[in-house]
């Protein structure tokens, strides 16, 4: 009895290892019908950034926030704020963060920051 | 009497002559069997992985409109067709631009077309999508860009000029009796009209659901809701300023703002109305005696 006992024991811990690296590393688990909130922080700031390319188009600062809004972010402004300083600080394309800058200002949020990516005017 | 039969002994090889594994092969299998499945189990159902990296494919349906949505509005900003068909690629459809022509017919059948941006969404979807030799039913649903409005035959600006001197050609006598074509004068607004609000209504109430919090509702006068009207709340060291309408199920005229303990706010529509009475958020008991922060309700209306 005590054999067969240790056999399973045996055979089901290392099945169950076996089982465990399967599921969790060859074949996670992969979640489709996923809301956009659950984005990579990596997609949520391109998202973001083609928002803030939408709203220099077309000055629509509803329909940006409303955009933005799915990400399930509270304070819309301080977020398009935020992300605007961290592309400053990360030298990010410039186009990407006057297009985020853009955004801000349009929401109420300024920066000392921003004035060397505002477009100089014509003489 | 006779002896018993003597058994022949089993030969070296039996495995009677064998020590005896301290394993059984067969049961350690079916252990291994069993475990394999608990651990699947496991990893699949009772501890999946967390979702933490979701890429655009993995969207919902919903989800993956709006990330497209975001594709096309960049797309009329910066016309670069490689950046936005690399962004489509990332949702794994085979033909990304036909899917942008489905998702714009999905996107016109429904009230998205009347949210706020929705029609220019679909406009620059079908632009991008046209532009590439696709079409889509977006092209019936949408109706064609309005044709912009006839020029007018004669514009008075606001500002008051000198009448033009008279003409030194001479006239023919007969022009003078003849009659004369009235042309259209239609006047030119230099100014947008702009709407004056005021605060008709601010109260304090003390509701531990909605607990500090300063709600904003902003209405015509009759009390119809003016949704993407710009509020801003400002303290002793800063300001905040949002739009109403963003939160459809709170109504579209409504906007929200989160009030801190003890801090004074006041409220107002830039350029549009003075500043509110002063808030402050201070403790109090609700109608159930339960103990929170007192919540503000300010409504705007046109002051005339």
């Amino acid at each position: 009895m005590l054999r067969f006992l240790l056999s399973l024991v045996l055979g089901g811990v290392l099945g169950l290892g076996v089982g465990l690296y399967l599921g969790w590393v060859q074949f996670p688990v992969e979640f489709v019908n996923s809301p956009i909130s659950a984005l990579d922080p990596r997609y949520r700031d391109d998202y973001t950034v083609m928002v803030a390319q939408g709203f220099q188009a077309d000055a629509d600062g509803v329909g940006a926030v409303q955009r933005l809004r799915v990400l399930g972010v509270e304070n819309v402004p301080e977020y398009v704020f935020q992300q605007a300083e961290r592309y400053i600080t990360n030298s990010r394309s410039p186009q990407e963060i006057q297009a985020l800058i853009a955004l801000s200002e349009g929401l109420g949020r300024t920066s000392p920051l921003f004035d060397p990516y505002r477009p100089v005017g014509a003489p | 009497m006779t002896a018993a039969p003597e058994r022949s002994a089993p030969p070296r090889s039996s495995r009677y002559y064998r020590p005896r594994r301290p394993i059984s092969l067969a049961v350690l299998l079916v252990g291994f069997v069993l475990g394999v499945a608990g651990g699947l189990y496991t990893a699949w159902e009772l501890a999946p992985v967390e979702e933490v990296d979701t890429a655009p494919w993995q969207l919902s349906r919903q989800g993956q409109a709006e990330y497209i949505v975001a594709v096309m509005l960049a797309y009329s900003q910066d016309s670069d067709l490689s950046r936005a068909v690399t962004r489509l690629l990332e949702l794994r459809v085979p033909d990304p631009i036909q899917h942008v022509a489905e998702v714009a017919c999905d996107l016109a059948r429904t009230g998205y077309v009347a949210e706020p941006g929705g029609d220019r969404a679909i406009r620059a979807m079908m632009n991008f999508y046209q532009l590439q030799g696709r079409t889509g039913c977006a092209d019936q649903l949408m109706p064609g860009v309005p044709e912009p409005s006839p020029t007018f035959d004669l514009v008075i600006a606001a500002t008051p000029t000198l009448p033009p001197p008279p003409t030194k050609t001479n006239t023919p006598e007969g022009f003078i009796d003849g009659p004369t074509a009235t042309p259209t004068v239609r006047v030119a607004p230099t100014v947008a009209p702009q709407q004056r609000f005021t605060v008709v209504r601010l109260e304090r109430f003390c509701d531990a659901d909605f607990a500090a919090t300063m709600e904003v509702y902003v209405q015509e006068t009759g009390g119809t809701p003016l949704p993407g009207q710009r509020v801003r709340v400002r303290w002793n060291d800063g300001e905040s300023i949002f739009i109403t309408g963003v939160k459809p199920g709170r109504g579209r005229d409504y906007a929200d703002f989160t009030m801190e303990p003890d801090i004074s706010y006041t409220v107002d529509m830039p350029g549009l109305s003075d500043p509110s009475d002063v808030m402050i958020s201070s403790g109090c008991f609700d109608a159930t005696g339960e103990q929170t922060r007192a919540s503000y309700r300010v409504v705007f209306r046109p002051s005339f």
